[in-house]
């Protein structure tokens, strides 16, 4: 017990210390789902961060100031993204945090920063009212609403669709308000939807559902799910002999280059939506993923490619402002600065804040063409 | 239509049954829900994937891989968390919580080998030959998952009846103190039986990651959820009864899904389980006895 | 030293609430494994309670003890109609059971309009402090030691000591293992809407199959003999996490080593029958040298 006390203490002691030191750099927080079964998500993010970081300390920092990403894991749980978001604001005193990953717990996280006058920055949530909940909340994630009602238009006009079915799970905040997106602009489109179909997180088999669907015979399926189940989904309805002129229109969940890995051939015209994607022959764009897979020895995927530009559209604001080392002065003027970023120009394209610290960015419908996503339109 | 979902859900079931046989076995022999059967399916798939990717390995030696590995992973748990238990007096669920301690450590490795995303065997491992009977569309895959699933089953229940070693691990089951006493060696057969049980949950593991192609660390927690759920539904400890359970698990959910709405699939199942505890409080096959534990 | 202690407080408050509930929680199970009924339907009973407090918060403006009254009734009444019937079973038939309700409750849950389904419940206004934690753990920890010495908690002891024998005494069994599940299912929906209040979001994932299993862990491995064990084996298991942070990936497997450990060395429970008196020769040894 004696030594359990002492050990305690210690502990406590080294966290004290840890505070102290490196006081000359800019701390930064980034909190996201390293462990658990979020983690596939939560460490390309961490990828696409420290891979900025590096390059922007390579090249001298920001006004010679050198970016300290203090990352910690917020396992994808509330009341962990609350704690680490605390340990962030009042121990290491960082300037601002990126994260958390998930929508759910930014809407735990995020009135814990707001309340605190600290910028919270996420590059992965996704849902409706993240913004909402203060001022210092910002976010580069491109809002759904923006995009797949362009997607659902596109395919219309382009596969000449009449009537589609719906496929989304509905356990999850972001594919089902994926799901919502879709069904307001399916019913703007006017088409006709024949099933509405829906699944569960972690579920392996989606033959029940895709055998209903096949034999109500849509014109397309609309569908909004993760990467993995997205893959599997794709993969089971040929298999079960639904054919490939019925096309997959997939949310958002569907950018990454995991589909076409798992659903090989199966992924051949399946129709998204992103201001991203990874075979963009811009030159910025193909610099990133040529330094991203040096490091890590995979593809970025879109969430990875948003955490990158989310440091750089940081570090804009950064190299206006003049650090004065107090802290809650430095947080307010970073927000106000922050505020104001437009047109950056990243891997993603063209980007602003709206008023809302919402992204503004152009979206592009994407098609998979022999197992890469390429534009399908402007 | 209703054919096709009949196939689907013959498909689906076998998976059920597999993974619950020796989830059940091990209960009717040691009285111990193991929470880390999860994890050890988990590990047969990533034994088969390596096998395939790594060494090329056919299907049969893949399949023999993943149930060594999985098998020897649940020699090791009896070894170190659960059978140092049964020598002394423990609260009843100690059990139980020792081998949610083995797969926290089991998943977070794996994590930290193979990170969270998720893997699949090669194209083609298995030719994605279809087969058209009559309107179903049936995958050669399918058709040989359930026919390793029946006869590992066959197997097993031969083992059981017929040969020396399947006859004490009845008899423990009835009885460890008079299995003792005709002097069989208890202790040994409990560690068979978690040896053997857990490679039927590796064997489920390849099966799932070669059918539905997502191999990741988390993919033992829906399937041990829904395990509880099939050894419950057949009766604690009853291998036929985890054969029943499987079917009725998976032809309730394909079912409720084809012809009441996915919505309420998962509620419909479990609903189900709690009405069935409710008429047959220990299950279908279950022994009437109540039990303590 | 003022300032490092706020800071402390600041960075570490979540945690302690977290503590403060996870505690309750441990207490809600202790109840119904005391009169040896294993109910994994408490975190199903803390979602009820978490949605109906901050529901009433938030749409009807009601004051937070109505709230979390309400929150703890709810669940308590459910439990009281689900209890008559389940509690006939027994042991894993019963957690089982008990583990179908919670999934029903959850699929209900994502399908209702009003709580906002998958999308969760957002903007729980912050309504918990320190003092409700302490006055509420308080309540529960007298309540407990009171129930030891009381004709109740007598019955609840001797239908886990052996429920027949019980029976042939004229104890109508069913009866007082439903108020247990009652009683307990009331703290939990306490539980539940006290941490809704201070952590600004709840949705239907975080009352599922693992939390059940994470209420249980907690008092098996603090021990399920007196009041203690939960609450030892509930802080343990809420800090140790925290503590283990900087070794990144492999915090879990540190988590999983601790269980199999204390499973193994301590079988009965951190906190079993033999602690305090060994405790006590502890302390001896201690003034003797």
């Amino acid at each position: 017990m004696k030594l359990f006390l002492k050990s305690l203490v210690l502990i406590f002691g080294l966290i004290i210390v840890a505070t102290f030191s490196f006081a000359a750099e800019i701390k930064i927080g980034v909190a996201e789902a390293l462990t658990g079964p979020i983690a596939k998500y939560g460490v390309p993010i961490r990828n696409g961060f420290t891979l900025a970081a590096e390059e922007i300390n390579a090249a001298g920092g920001i006004n010679g100031n050198k970016i300290n990403l203090i990352i910690e894991d917020e396992q994808g749980k509330k009341e962990e993204a609350i704690n680490v978001f605390k340990k962030f604001i009042f121990q290491d005193k960082v300037l601002a945090i990126f994260g958390p990953t998930l929508s759910n717990s930014a809407f735990a996280a995020d009135p814990v920063a707001n309340a605190s006058k600290t910028v919270v920055f996420g590059t992965s949530n996704t849902a409706e009212g993240i913004t909402a909940i203060g001022t210092y909340v910002f976010r580069n994630s491109i809002a759904e609403a923006d995009i797949l009602p362009a997607v659902v238009k596109t395919s219309k006009n382009k596969l000449g669709l009449k009537k589609v079915a719906i496929m989304y799970g509905n356990d999850d905040s972001f594919t089902k308000s994926g799901y919502d997106v879709f069904k307001k602009a399916v019913d703007a489109e006017g088409l006709q939807i024949v099933a509405t179909e829906t699944f569960a997180k972690g579920d392996i088999d989606y033959s029940a559902q895709l055998t209903k669907i096949k034999s109500l015979k849509p014109d397309a399926i609309v569908c909004s799910a993760l990467v993995e189940e997205a893959a599997n989904i794709v993969l089971q309805a040929r298999k079960l002999g639904i054919p490939e002129s019925v096309n997959f229109i997939g949310g958002n969940g569907f950018n990454s280059p995991k589909l076409a890995e798992i659903a090989g051939k199966a992924a051949e015209g399946v129709i998204s939506g992103s201001p991203w994607f990874l075979a963009d022959p811009n030159a910025k764009n193909q610099a990133f993923v040529k330094a991203y897979k040096a490091k890590f020895s995979s593809d970025p995927d879109q969430f990875a490619a948003q955490a990158y530009d989310a440091l750089y559209i940081m570090s804009e604001a950064l190299k206006k402002i003049k650090l004065t080392g107090s802290i809650d002065s430095d947080r307010d003027v970073l927000r106000d600065e922050l505020a104001k970023v437009k047109n950056y120009n990243g891997v993603g394209g063209k980007f602003s804040f709206d008023a809302n610290r919402d992204a503004e960015q152009k979206g592009r419908v994407l098609i998979i063409k022999n197992g890469k996503f390429t534009v399908y339109s402007e | 239509m209703f054919l096709q979902q009949i196939a689907n859900a013959l498909a689906l079931s076998a998976v059920y049954s597999l993974f619950a046989i020796g989830f059940t076995l091990i209960f009717g022999v040691l009285e111990v829900i193991t929470l880390a059967h999860g994890a050890v399916f988990m590990m047969g798939a990533f034994a088969g994937l390596i096998a395939v990717t790594k060494f090329n390995a056919g299907l049969a030696s893949t399949l023999l891989v993943s149930m060594i590995v999985s098998g020897l992973a649940g020699y090791l748990i009896d070894l170190i968390a659960v059978g140092p238990l049964r020598k002394r007096k423990f609260h009843h669920l100690a059990p139980m919580i020792a081998t949610i301690g083995c797969a926290t450590i089991i998943t977070s490795t794996y994590q930290g080998i193979f990170g969270a995303e998720a893997y699949r065997f090669p194209f083609d491992f298995v030719p994605s030959t279809s087969y058209d009977i009559v309107g179903i569309q049936l995958t050669l895959l399918q058709l040989i998952i359930i026919g390793i699933s029946l006869f590992l089953m066959v197997v097993l229940i031969f083992f059981l009846n017929k040969t020396r070693w399947g006859k004490a691990v009845r008899a423990v089951a009835e009885n460890p103190r008079t299995a003792a006493l005709l002097g069989i060696p208890v202790e040994q057969v409990f560690r068979l039986t978690m040896s053997i049980s857990s490679a039927f949950g590796g064997a489920a593991g390849v099966l799932t990651g070669l059918n539905f192609n997502t191999i990741h660390t988390f993919m033992g927690g829906p399937i041990l959820h829904r395990g509880i759920a099939v050894i419950i539904l057949g009766g604690m400890g009853d291998i036929r009864g985890a054969m029943a359970g499987g079917l009725i698990l998976g032809f309730s959910e394909i079912l409720s899904v084809a012809y009441i709405s996915s919505d309420f699939r998962d509620a419909i199942s479990f609903g189900l389980l709690f009405l069935i505890l409710l008429v047959r409080p220990s299950g279908i096959f279950g022994k009437v006895i109540e039990r303590k534990g | 030293m003022p300032e490092l202690i706020t800071s402390f407080w600041q960075t570490y408050n979540t945690l302690f609430y977290t503590v403060f509930v996870h505690g309750m929680l441990a207490l809600s199970i202790y109840i119904t494994l005391s009169c040896g009924q294993l109910s994994l339907g408490n975190a199903a009973f803390m979602g009820i309670g978490a949605y109906t407090a901050a529901l009433l918060t938030m749409k009807a403006g009601a004051p937070f003890g109505i709230s979390l009254i309400a929150g703890g009734f709810l669940p308590a009444v459910v439990a009281l109609i689900i209890g008559i019937p389940t509690l006939r079973l027994s042991g894993v038939y019963l957690a089982m059971a008990t583990l179908g309700f919670g999934e029903v409750v959850r699929v209900v849950i994502l399908n209702m309009e009003i709580t906002g389904g998958s999308l969760g419940l957002n903007g729980v206004p912050l309504k918990t402090e320190l003092w409700h934690l302490i006055l509420v753990m308080g309540i529960l920890i007298y309540f407990f030691i009171k129930l030891r010495n009381s004709r109740f908690g007598r019955i609840l002891e001797a239908i886990n000591e052996d429920e027949v024998a019980a029976s042939v005494m004229g104890i109508r069994a069913t009866y007082y293992k439903v108020w247990a599940f009652a009683i307990g299912a009331f703290i939990a929906g306490v539980a539940g809407g006290l941490n809704a209040h201070f952590t600004f979001f709840i949705s239907p994932r975080e009352y599922g199959f693992e939390p059940a299993v994470d209420i249980l862990t907690f008092a098996v491995l603090g021990g399920t003999r007196t009041l203690w064990g939960p609450l030892a084996g509930s802080t343990i298991l809420t800090i140790l996490p925290e503590l283990f942070r900087f070794l990144g990936p492999y915090r879990l497997a540190l988590n999983g080593i601790i269980l199999v450990l204390v499973v193994l060395y301590l079988p009965n429970g951190i906190v079993n029958r033999d602690t305090f008196t060994n405790l006590k020769r502890f302390f001896k040894k201690e003034e003797n040298a």
